[in-house]
């Protein structure tokens, strides 16, 4: 599935509703939510892991999204920094996680999910969190090169070398599992 | 695998899993909690010499210094926690006075404040890197007795099973630490300078929102293309330059 990245007809974009945000409107919030919450989910699941991880992340992205709304300028699209805030989050809460996942956690809780499942999870998981948001950003959502580098604030030579090194890491651990 | 059939096959396993039923609703409701309950302020009683820090209390916000250099030290202290609380500050720039410990204690002291922010060690941790393998049982006594609680963050030592072990000031006050440091980012750059700093440092408030990018560590910045600050002098692993700590 590729992100949507055109608004759809009568939909406020997102710029509009952050404005609308900052300026105290929940109920441009709700909408903002709505809008966000299947992709914020899907990057911050495979980026941690773990569903309670996920939303956790997902909870601190948006509360500061609704903080700090007033912070956005529109020299970038709504979306560029929504998604620079949510991998913002996820690589933090990641690092602080790191330490805690070497006890047996992150094994139990993956125990009941399909077997390919298991596999991609503990595949992303050796990727350096840098490394893992950029390759999710470009299979997960879509985004071009160009703007996953706006994003991640790094030159898109630097978005390549980084997305060519976790294919290369992420190669070498499937076909590990295959064998 | 040939690059193709990696892309290909990196799509099918990626493909974007579903946020569980009432998702959103949920996560809603624990941003408008969160939101509300804000940071209860808590004060603290601090005590200073010409040294640094040498004692820190949950109080009523007195200080105590015995010269001006001191008092100085205190004042600064009391802003530092402020903004430590209100998640504003990831790391603090106060010398701290050790010098009434006890050889053990302030190796022990030294070893917790080698901890980066935002992250937990064990007991037995402690204990091996002091060199005192089976002296877990009086790493945990030394830290109880941590005369400079959260600037030598002993919150940060946790039972090795993950539970939260003791805390001088109570164990509401330790998890609140814990959480409040889950919450707060600990590497800010900035994608004009390429500069990354520790949050909270005077170059890093300066980064507007919409520059600001997180690293987990300064190893993945510098991958980044980022360089460390020269003011805050982020590292991996060791948050304060020794001379912070000990009885300079």
């Amino acid at each position: 599935m590729r992100a949507v990245t055109e608004q759809s007809g009568s939909e406020p974009a997102d710029a509009a509703l952050l404005a609308r945000i900052a300026a105290g409107d929940d109920e441009a919030f709700t909408t903002l939510v709505g809008r966000y919450e299947r992709r914020f989910y899907a990057v911050a699941r495979r980026m941690l892991g773990g569903d309670a991880d996920a939303e956790d992340a997902v909870q601190t992205a948006l509360l500061r999204v609704y903080r700090n709304a007033s912070g956005y300028r529109d020299r970038w699209s709504g979306s560029t920094w929504l998604y620079r805030v949510l991998t913002n989050v996820c690589i933090d809460h990641w690092r602080k996680r790191r330490q805690l996942a070497e006890a047996p956690d992150p094994g139990d809780a993956l125990e009941s999910r399909p077997a390919d499942r298991l596999d991609i999870d503990r595949a992303l998981a050796k990727l350096p969190a840098e490394a893992r948001a950029i390759l999710l950003l470009c299979y997960i959502e879509g985004l071009p090169y160009a703007e996953i580098a706006r994003v991640r604030g790094i030159s898109v030579n630097t978005v390549k070398t980084q997305l060519s090194r976790a294919k290369r890491l992420m190669r070498r651990h499937l076909s590990e599992v295959k064998t | 695998m040939n690059a193709r059939k990696t892309d290909q096959a990196l799509r099918d396993l990626l493909d974007p899993p579903s946020p569980p039923a009432g998702f959103a609703e949920r996560v809603l409701g624990a941003i408008r909690e969160r939101h509300e309950a804000g940071a209860a302020a808590l004060a603290f009683d601090v005590a200073a010499s010409a040294r640094g820090i040498a004692s820190l209390r949950p109080g009523v916000g007195r200080v105590e210094a015995e010269s001006p250099r001191a008092r100085a030290l205190a004042e600064r202290a009391r802003e530092e926690l402020a903004e430590y609380l209100q998640g504003l500050r990831s790391y603090f720039t106060l010398p701290v006075d050790l010098s009434r410990a006890a050889s053990f204690q302030r190796s022990v002291l030294e070893a917790a404040a080698a901890i980066p922010f935002g992250e937990v060690r064990s007991y037995r941790w402690i204990a091996e890197r002091i060199g005192s393998r089976s002296a877990v049982r009086a790493v945990g006594t030394a830290l109880g007795r941590n005369p400079v609680p959260i600037l030598v963050p002993c919150h940060r030592v946790l039972r090795s099973d993950g539970t939260l072990g003791g805390y001088a000031f109570g164990l509401g006050l330790k998890s609140r630490l814990l959480a409040l440091e889950h919450d707060t980012p600990a590497l800010v750059g900035s994608d004009t300078t390429r500069i990354a700093c520790r949050h909270g440092c005077p170059d890093e408030r300066r980064v507007a929102e919409h520059h600001r990018v997180v690293f987990s560590s300064v190893r993945e910045a510098r991958a980044a293309g980022y360089r460390t600050c020269r003011r805050c002098i982020p590292t991996d692993g060791q948050p304060f330059r020794r001379s912070r700590v000990g009885t300079r």
